[in-house]
């Protein structure tokens, strides 16, 4: 009976444990905090805040060659009369061919995903969130706890103003925004903002990294100084002094803006820390990053503890040759036969402004290199074959290294290659990596944007000694080009303007073809032409004239044509204009 | 909970105290072989036990009273006491059909005559003799209502998991391991496919799939894409003492060959390139492949003739490697042999009972340098004590997979694509006795296939399993049954790569290796109830529960760089001199469930259960945990009717119907959260794997070494998020006729899936990291689902059934945000609203141009010409633009059908089993290969059959290297009808007579031959030969195999 009993009260037991459980609702359970990350509100640490600066300069560099935000070669360079797309055949990353022969059908890029210009779009927005991200963490912590607090807000807008800059030129109607927009916000800004007040938007952010950031930032080459800022808002100033139309047709030229792209570029001349390079080949080799003609680069390195090796400038890792057996695959970006042709020089050692391109004139051969005259840049930027490549006299370059020889054969791209012997280079799969920088605005360019200010505003007098001051380092010539028997492998003719001397005069026009022509020398194969030619108001002109002539020499090019008021610019992605209900507008002819 | 956790063992203690009451006992045995059974399920009023090993039970009862025995199989015997003290003796005989079956369906069992949900037992005599690695694949085709998509590789999935869906999907992932069904196994839920796969057939005791949402809600949360119910053998099924061993053996060979498909040869490559290139006027001797082939013609582009193809004499001009005319397919795939064997041993005593099972499984790689290998161990033992009304026993599973898979170029290109497409100039090997590789101007950055496999050799994958649970079930009070049961699933999976330094082609110029190591440990603890009641003609049956889950998971990798020897045995972490880098991660998540079931029975006419479940997962953030899912069902078993008393050719009849609500949490764990990473970048992605991402960045300026890294956010939280739910209807009926000669059953079922879980895509504008997870989207779901048997057996002996069975469905997405349905096919005119997420959106096509007239008159097609495809112009405004795309069919099927033939006689049994799919569009890649040229790749034969001014009426389009008609664009040209029915398996075995076997001691020797995937019928516009690849040549060939094989019993 008793045993009875206690059996009871037990069963009871389990009995009201067991309901008990069933309602029971354990709220700690169910919590289950993330691991090994960091949560909203842990942003106002100052280690969380630097962390988010470095994120963004991190950022502007997270790319590859599928869609680049670094190196501007498929954007800059192969729409321009500069360069082949190159590859293995039309088809191959056609994507690029259709930026190269302007038949660009629709903005979704024809399927080809996010290669290409809506990847950029994607990568440049998301290096300005983290911009934007790190700008709100910044007015969460005080001058007291982080001392560096205005200096990084000054190079979170620097850095902002970069990305903003890259999908002006590439887009120019684009929504702008800064942190103080929320994402519900963003996606209702649509990219109607006047041409103008984009331009203001972004020079403004230029204009306050100008007034937080010290002069020199030392020991930290990478990050953004004072002069990098004035640099670059000459350099935005520069583009937006040359007033478009709604049709992209330039109208004019803003003489106070070019006033200010002088006096900034003064600022850093006068501020005697930069300077050309002695050898204009330091500018494209490993061991000279962040010398003295860098005044703003992506940084790159190697066995850093990352995955593939490095944090490598795999932008243009596509461009190394597919027959070289120290390479072995991609060969893109070829320079054109009308860019080598530039390179000829006449009898005074200047350009050939006018019969450069002649048709039978052609410089192809290594022969043709010594019976014209050349500006020594070329060895500096074509592969030629017989010709030391890289500066590596042991191995010249051969025509075998042309992967389609048949559509873009003849030369090779240099500047952003690297020897495979360089402590600098690995090689991934298909592709290669180097962890030199790539400069964003060097000292040349500086002083050509000053040149350019000058001639605008009708004082090509004080241009003169600023293109002289580069063509004289070109002039100087690089022992680094010479063959193995000592010899130079082409007949270099090269000599400043000497006006009434080598030059009849010096006037508006003359001083503008002039800076036209060395901005295409100095700055070949890096990504920057056909920026220039759309800020000169010049493209399709200077477009439909190369097709001309260069589809002769080149059958792919048969059918390609640059519209005018349209291939100025990219469209906007379709994707984006879905993503955001219709709320941005096409740009014009898309 | 941790009080009940401390009290728990007191309460067993407790037990020890039970007073004993009257019992009465007895033996079950099969009629037919005079084998005890066990596991037999014996009802008195009070209470309800099973069989031990020795097929003996005992429990309390009184004089007159029924007790009833049922089991899986076996016909439903009732018996009345007439007296305390006999041992009883009763035989069961086997059931003709299996109404009387006993089936496992959450958390308690039923005889399947009392289901009201649609569930499918699965015929276990599939599973066996079937050379497969994983009992799915053995599923295919056989149980309606589950479809299974999987390829040639030993796992169905090159090492993954394959498709396996139940009823469809219901919410808007795709096809792949995104909707895995909830697997039980005994008890223990999971969702890892290998759980189940790595199950040895011959430890399987049965297999259910709940399809619908009354039958599986009981499981709540998890349930949305069907439950599939395993429970493993107890063992001992032999009396006494005995022991009883079992041995399964068997070899099969498998082949890829009768699914090869054709492919040029150098020449004949050639030939199409120089066609090409006359077609779009272009100098056939100075393009992009100039430097394989050069022509000898007459050069005129009008009427082009060919006089001889010159092909480069070497690779590259490279003199190792001179010009081939590889068929890349030989080289890469192989003859694979499979061994698997397979030992169990069980034992067992009056109370207690064991099951050891130990098996080994080989395939030797149909590709070359893959294998697939395993091995596990299962131990089951169980026994019970107090007169049975303590019962605990466990179940627990090792297995050690190691495979080595299949892997892409360099590039990322699948090596089974580049078997297809790679140039066949380039040859196997170098004379040096190096790979080829394609090296030199005119050849791809694609790499030698069979390279890519030697380089990746020594990349295992190993995964080692350890599932299982402990239970214990105790008798509290008369009919009620407590149960506890801990279940627990330990995954450590390692992956290795090890990258050498190739000298083929584009390859690493370093070497290194990556380790990846990742530990899951799910912990699940359930405790129910069971209350079974019988008054009068009543039966109840309720049953209360708590289920606890607890995840946890966690990754470790490293790796080094520069090893000085390129040997397996050297590529040790340490042993690296280059740069080190290692990774870490964890997540987890958390559920707590409460769920009631009761059922209820009136005089075996009516049927109805009511469940209600609560679940709550940590998934969903603090604001919505909680979701209810209730079902109710209705059975009517009409046979037993007065009324139906006189119709006699009916045996059975019973309609089913059943609404119930599951849920679905499949996104990220921590997907209510925003999050910010510090992303140093050590781990790279998937492809691309060149891409710089993360935060780390040299802004010291010193190139190498240590890089300040920050952090970046990665996703956005989302505190309002909750459970996707389905809510599902389903009418049912089960027939049989003619004494069960004619058994079936059909299902009609709708479904609506509403809070779909989504992760839209955002305006780029918004930035890095702002995907957010939100609940969006709706889905509507119907179908049906039947299975007709009918079996007899001849006067002469001759034994024969056909078993079919078809499924359909189709969805829908009913309700989908604006601003994400770019997302997904359709345009603004065509909205995927009413469409499946697998629709296919594009271009319809009316032939080629054959003359100048038709060009002139067709619509305005940017890129028309002569011998190109010609578009539709379905909005008829005159030109072909991308308004003109509509909807051109499913990449699922409509319906799957499967029909099995059974024929036996005297000691003989053939079975055949086909099955197929209709009402499938899919991409036909041998058609592209066939149509389609370009630079990089080889092609198809087709293509020299194209059209040319000279040979108009061809259906190729005229060769182009240019496409600047865009004929790549998704058309019907190549998404063509993918219907197909397939031979899958063909068994012949032989009993040998029981004298002799015994007088080779064994109780019983079964051999047997078959064959598997042996022919393919499909619709003509499929060119593939194999209409299962129907999208990419990257997934595996299924291969046809041979298998002989031996079961022994002793």
């Amino acid at each position: 009976m008793i045993k009875k009993i206690i059996m009871k009260r037990y069963q009871i037991n389990v009995l009201v444990i067991f309901i008990s459980l069933l309602f029971f609702g354990c709220k700690k359970y169910l919590d289950f905090q993330p691991q090994g990350a960091l949560s909203a509100n842990g942003l106002s640490s100052v280690t969380a805040v630097e962390g988010l600066t470095t994120a963004s300069y991190a950022g502007i560099a997270n790319d590859w060659w599928d869609a680049p935000i670094t190196s501007n070669w498929e954007w800059g360079s192969i729409r321009s009369d500069d360069a082949y797309k190159g590859g293995g055949g039309l088809n191959d990353q056609q994507q690029l061919d259709k930026y190269e022969q302007f038949y660009l059908v629709n903005s979704s890029n024809n399927g080809a995903g996010d290669f290409g210009f809506p990847g950029a779009w994607i990568r440049a927005y998301g290096a300005i969130s983290r911009c934007n991200a790190a700008l709100r963490a910044l007015s969460l912590v005080t001058d007291a706890q982080f001392p560096k607090r205005t200096i990084r807000i000054g190079e979170m807008h620097f850095l902002r103003g970069h990305m903003f800059f890259l999908l002006k030129v590439l887009f120019r109607n684009i929504p702008w925004f800064d942190e103080t927009a929320s994402d519900d916000a963003i996606v209702k800004i649509s990219n109607t903002m006047s041409n103008d007040s984009v331009w203001q938007k972004i020079e403004a952010d230029f204009q306050t990294a100008i007034n937080d950031l010290p002069q020199t930032q030392p020991g930290e080459p990478g990050r953004a100084n004072q002069y990098a800022a004035k640099a670059y808002l000459a350099k935005a100033l520069l583009f937006h002094a040359y007033t478009q139309d709604d049709n992209y047709n330039v109208t004019g030229i803003d003489q106070g803006k070019m006033q200010q792209v002088i006096s900034l570029t003064n600022d850093v001349i006068n501020s005697g820390l930069y300077s050309l390079n002695t050898d204009y080949a330091y500018n494209f080799l490993d061991g000279h990053d962040n010398g003295p003609e860098s005044i703003f680069a992506i940084q790159y390195s190697i066995n850093d503890g990352t995955a593939i090796g490095g944090r490598l400038s795999m932008s243009t890792s596509l461009n190394y040759f597919a027959g070289a057996p120290q390479y072995g695959c991609c060969a893109f970006h070829i320079p054109s036969q009308n860019l080598v042709n530039a390179f000829k020089t006449d009898a005074n050692g200047l350009p050939m402004f006018n019969h450069f391109n002649d048709p039978g004139a052609e410089m192809k051969d290594s022969i043709d290199f010594w019976t014209n005259g050349v500006d020594p840049r070329i060895d500096h930027t074509v592969g030629i074959a017989g010709h030391p490549f890289k500066y590596d006299a042991a191995i010249p370059y051969e025509h075998s290294w042309e992967r389609d020889a048949g559509d873009y054969g003849g030369f090779g791209t240099m500047k952003e290659l690297q020897l495979a012997t360089c402590a600098c280079f690995k090689k991934l799969g298909p592709f290669y990596g180097t962890s030199v920088n790539m400069d964003v605005i060097r000292y040349d360019d500086l002083l050509l944007m000053q040149a350019e200010a000058y001639i605008q505003t009708g004082n090509p007098a004080a241009a003169l000694p600023l293109i002289n001051q580069v063509r004289s380092r070109a002039a100087n010539i690089s022992p680094l080009v010479k063959k193995m028997d000592g010899t130079y492998p082409s007949n270099y003719r090269i000599d400043v303007y000497k006006p009434g001397v080598n030059i009849p005069v010096w006037d508006q026009p003359t001083a503008f073809t002039a800076l036209q022509w060395e901005r295409r020398l100095e700055f070949a194969m890096e990504g920057t032409r056909f920026f220039d030619l759309v800020r000169w108001g010049i493209a399709a002109q200077t477009l439909n004239n190369y097709f001309a002539i260069e589809k002769v020499r080149r059958p792919f090019l048969l059918n390609a044509h640059f519209t005018q008021n349209q291939h100025e610019y990219f469209p906007i992605p379709q994707e984006q204009i879905v993503f955001t209900n219709g709320l941005y507008v096409q740009n014009k002819g898309y | 909970m941790r009080k009940f956790q401390i009290l728990l063992p007191l309460l067993l203690l407790a037990f020890l105290g039970f007073a004993q009451q009257k019992n009465i006992s007895g033996r079950v045995t099969n009629k037919t072989s005079g084998e005890p059974l066990q596991g037999v399920s014996v009802q008195s009023k009070s209470m309800t036990v099973t069989t031990d090993s020795a097929g003996r039970f005992s429990l309390p009862a009184t004089v007159g009273e029924t007790i009833t025995l049922s089991f899986v199989g076996m016909t439903t015997l009732k018996v009345k006491i007439s007296s305390y003290g006999a041992d009883l003796n009763l035989a069961m005989e086997q059931g003709n059909s299996g109404l009387n079956e006993v089936v496992v369906t959450g958390y308690k069992s039923e005889k399947k005559v009392d289901l009201t949900g649609a569930v499918s037992v699965v015929n276990l005599t599939n599973i066996k003799n079937n050379p497969v690695a994983s009992p799915m694949l053995a599923l295919q085709g056989q149980v309606p209502g589950l479809y299974i998509q999987a390829d040639g590789s030993p796992t169905g999935a090159n090492g993954g998991a394959p498709t396996i869906i139940i009823r469809g999907v219901n919410n808007l992932n795709g096809l792949g391991n995104t909707n895995p069904p909830l697997y039980i196994i005994d008890g223990v839920p999971t969702t890892r496919y290998e759980d189940f796969a790595n199950l040895a057939p011959n430890s399987i005791g049965s297999i259910q799939v709940l399809k619908d949402a009354s039958a599986a809600s009981i499981y709540g949360s998890r349930a949305a894409n069907g439950v599939i119910i395993v429970t493993t053998k107890d063992g001992g099924t032999s009396g006494g003492e005995k022991v009883r061993i079992q041995f399964s053996t068997s070899i099969t060979a498998q082949t890829e060959k009768p699914w090869q498909e054709p492919v040029l040869s150098s020449h004949d490559r050639g030939v199409a390139l120089w066609r090409a290139a006359v077609n779009d006027s272009t100098d056939p001797n100075q393009n992009s492949t100039n430097a394989i082939y050069q022509y000898d013609w007459n050069g005129n582009y009008s009427s082009p003739v060919l006089n001889k193809v010159i092909i480069a004499p070497y690779v590259g001009g490279d003199t190792l490697e001179p010009a081939a005319s590889t068929n890349w397919q030989n080289a890469l795939y192989k003859t694979a042999w499979i061994t698997s064997n397979d030992l169990a041993i069980s034992a067992g005593t009056g109370k207690s009972g064991l099951l050891i099972d130990l098996g080994y499984y080989h395939n030797s790689g149909l590709m070359q340098f893959t294998y697939y290998q395993r091995y596990n161990a299962r131990i089951n033992s169980h026994t019970s004590a107090f007169n049975g009304r303590l019962k605990f026993g466990e179940n627990v599973q090792l297995s050690r997979t190691s495979q080595v898979n299949s892997t892409t170029d360099v590039g990322g290109d699948a090596v089974g694509d580049l078997a297809l497409t790679l140039a066949p100039t380039i040859p196997l090997y170098k004379t040096d006795g190096t790979y080829g590789g394609p090296v030199g101007p005119g050849y791809s950055d694609r790499n030698n296939p069979v390279d890519m496999q030697y380089l990746n050799r020594w990349n295992t994958t190993n995964l080692f399993l350890t599932t299982g649970n402990v239970y214990a079930e105790i008798g509290i009070l008369k009919n009620l049954v407590f149960r506890t049961n801990l279940g627990f699933d330990y995954s450590d999976g390692r992956g290795k790569v090890i990258k050498q330094i190739g000298d083929e082609g584009p390859v690493n110029s370093f070497n290194s290796l990556a380790m990846q190591e990742s530990k899951e440990f799910t912990f699940t603890w359930s405790n129910t109830l069971n209350y079974n009641l019988i008054y009068g003609k009543s039966r109840l049956n309720l049953l209360g529960g708590v289920e606890s889950v607890k995840d946890d998971y966690q990754t470790f990798g490293a790796s080094n760089t520069n090893f000085a020897i390129q040997d397996v045995n050297y590529f040790q972490l340490s042993s690296g001199s280059g740069s080190q880098t290692n990774n870490g991660s964890a997540t987890g998540y958390r559920l707590l469930s409460q769920f009631f079931k009761a059922f209820y029975s009136y005089a075996d006419r009516y049927l109805a259960s009511v469940t209600v479940r609560r679940d709550g997962s940590s998934r969903f953030g603090t604001n919505n945990p909680y979701g209810i899912f209730p079902a109710f069902t209705l059975g009517w078993r009409i046979n037993n009717e007065d009324f139906f008393k006189n119709v006699k050719n009916v045996s059975n009849l019973k309609l089913r119907a059943g609404v119930g609500t599951v849920g679905n949490q499949q996104i990220g764990n921590l997907a209510a959260y925003t999050l910010y990473y510090a992303n140093y970048g050590t781990a790279s992605a998937s492809f691309p794997l060149w891409l710089n991402t993360g935060t780390a960045y040299d802004i010291n300026g010193v190139n190498t070494g240590t890089l300040p890294s920050g952090f970046v956010q990665t996703q956005k939280g989302n505190p309002n998020l909750k459970w996707e739910s389905t809510t599902e209807t389903n009418i049912g009926l089960d027939f049989g006729f003619f004494n069960e000669r004619i058994t079936g059953s059909f299902d009609y079922f709708i479904r609506n899936t509403d809070n779909i879980l989504i992760q839209p895509p955002v305006a780029g504008a918004v930035g890095e990291g702002q995907l957010e997870w939100l609940n969006g989207a709706s889905k509507n779901t119907k179908g049906w689902e039947l299975i007709v048997g009918y079996h007899n057996r001849t006067p002469s002996g001759l034994g024969y059934s056909v078993t079919a069975n078809a499924s359909h469905w189709v969805d829908k997405i009913t309700q989908l945000p604006e601003d994400v349905r770019a997302a997904y096919p359709g345009d603004p005119n065509h909205s995927i609203i009413g469409h499946s997420q697998f629709s296919i959106f594009g271009y319809k096509t009316d032939g080629l141009f054959q003359n100048e007239q038709e060009l002139a008159t067709a619509a305005t097609q940017p890129g028309a010409g002569l011998g190109r495809i010609r578009y539709k112009d379905l909005n008829g405004d005159g030109k072909i633009d991308v308004t003109d795309q509509t909807w051109l069919g499913n990449t699922l099927p409509k319906l799957e059908y499967g029909i099995r033939v059974e024929l036996t006689y005297k000691a003989f049994d053939l079975s055949i089993f086909g099955s197929g799919v209709a009402g499938k569009t899919g991409f036909d890649p041998v058609k592209f290969m066939n149509s389609f040229i370009d630079t990089r790749n080889n092609y198809g034969p087709g293509v020299l059959g194209a059209w040319t001014p000279q040979n108009t009426g061809s259906k190729t389009p005229a060769l182009s290297i240019l496409n600047r008609n865009g004929e790549d664009r998704t058309s019907d040209f190549y998404y063509v009808n993918a219907s197909y029915f397939k031979l899958r398996s063909v068994v012949l075995s032989y009993d040998l007579p029981r004298n002799v076997a015994s007088s080779i001691k064994m109780e019983s020797l079964k051999i047997y031959v078959s064959g598997q995937n042996l022919l393919a019928f499909k619709s003509k516009e499929f060119l593939s030969k194999d209409p299962e690849r129907a999208n990419s040549f990257a997934i595996w060939p299924v291969p046809t195999s041979y298998t002989f094989g031996i079961n022994a019993n002793f």
